[in-house]
């Protein structure tokens, strides 16, 4: 009996299934005007399983100096002291504490922290899964003067849309 | 006149184009960096015949209006409009996959001066003094 129960055990408390990020994610953001580019680096952990949201989990960091908006100089403007400051924040980073499913997608509840500024965000995803591949798609808003990143008002908009797209592998 | 300057703007176009290549190769061989499929290469030749035959028609237009003190202006304002079409070139946004766009600028900067250079070396060979200066006879 306590051989069986240790048994059940184990397998109540085995971990969602752990997948790998691949190199082919996109993380593109946009404003109003002529704002838009991406970040090309970003490294994390992703642990999903649709029938176990409560053992999930994602822990993201996206480099900000990787940030690409096309043009040299507002590259530089934008890791500067000004806007996201780099050198003193160099990630963007995303904790989540827990998933709900909404619908036909999910819904992740954690800590966003840009520019030294941590706050709580619900950002909405949806999951494809091919078995032993997937992708995680999430679009979301964000308001930058929440985070301090840049001055309040001027030519870039205060909402910045945020499009998240990471292909993983078991 | 007008048909002697058309052969000067074709043709200052054409070496303005052939050292803007060359100077493309030199830049992304030395910086490793190619933007080539962004600056492509029949596009630069284009776009140096076309700003050499625009100047002169304007070279031609100023004639007519200024007869010996075309030069010094025709002179200043080309060269005032190639340090102005740098401001285009500064501020390009590239396509996002494009790996090191801050030395896009480089690169094309100073392409925007090979037209006027062009232009002012070949000049004496199409335009006589007589028709810049009325002192001096051909």
């Amino acid at each position: 009996m306590a051989t069986l129960l240790t048994f059940a055990a184990a397998f109540a408390f085995a971990p969602a299934a752990s997948w790998q990020l691949t190199d082919k994610y996109s993380v593109r953001f946009t404003g109003t005007g002529d704002v838009g580019g991406i970040f090309k680096t970003m490294k994390g952990s992703i642990a999903f399983d649709d029938k176990d949201l409560a053992g999930s989990n994602f822990v993201l960091a996206i480099d900000v100096a990787s940030i690409n908006t096309g043009n040299g100089l507002m590259n530089t403007h934008a890791k500067s002291a000004e806007w996201f400051d780099a050198g003193k924040y160099p990630q963007i980073k995303f904790t989540s504490k827990k998933i709900v499913k909404s619908g036909a997608n999910y819904l992740v509840t954690g800590d966003m922290e840009i520019h030294g500024v941590k706050k709580e965000m619900i950002l909405p995803f949806s999951f494809q899964n091919k078995g032993t591949t997937a992708t995680f798609n999430s679009t979301f808003t964000i308001n930058r003067s929440d985070f301090h990143v840049g001055k309040p008002g001027g030519d870039v908009g205060e909402s910045i849309k945020l499009e998240i797209m990471v292909p993983v592998k078991k | 006149m007008f048909k002697r300057l058309l052969l000067l703007g074709f043709l200052s176009g054409i070496l303005a184009g052939i050292a803007a290549l060359i100077y493309q190769k030199v830049y992304s061989t030395s910086v490793g960096a190619d933007f080539s499929n962004i600056a492509k290469p029949v596009g630069i030749m284009i776009f140096n015949v076309i700003g050499c035959l625009v100047a002169s028609v304007g070279y031609w237009v100023l004639y007519k209006w200024l007869k010996e003190k075309t030069e010094i202006v025709f002179n200043f304002i080309f060269v005032i409009l190639s340090f102005g079409s740098i401001v285009g070139a500064i501020g390009a946004k590239l396509p996002l996959d494009v790996n090191s766009p801050e030395l896009f600028p480089g690169l094309v900067i100073p392409m925007h001066f090979f037209p006027a250079l062009a232009f002012f070396t070949l000049e004496p060979l199409f335009i006589k003094i007589s028709e810049k200066t009325k002192s001096v006879v051909a």
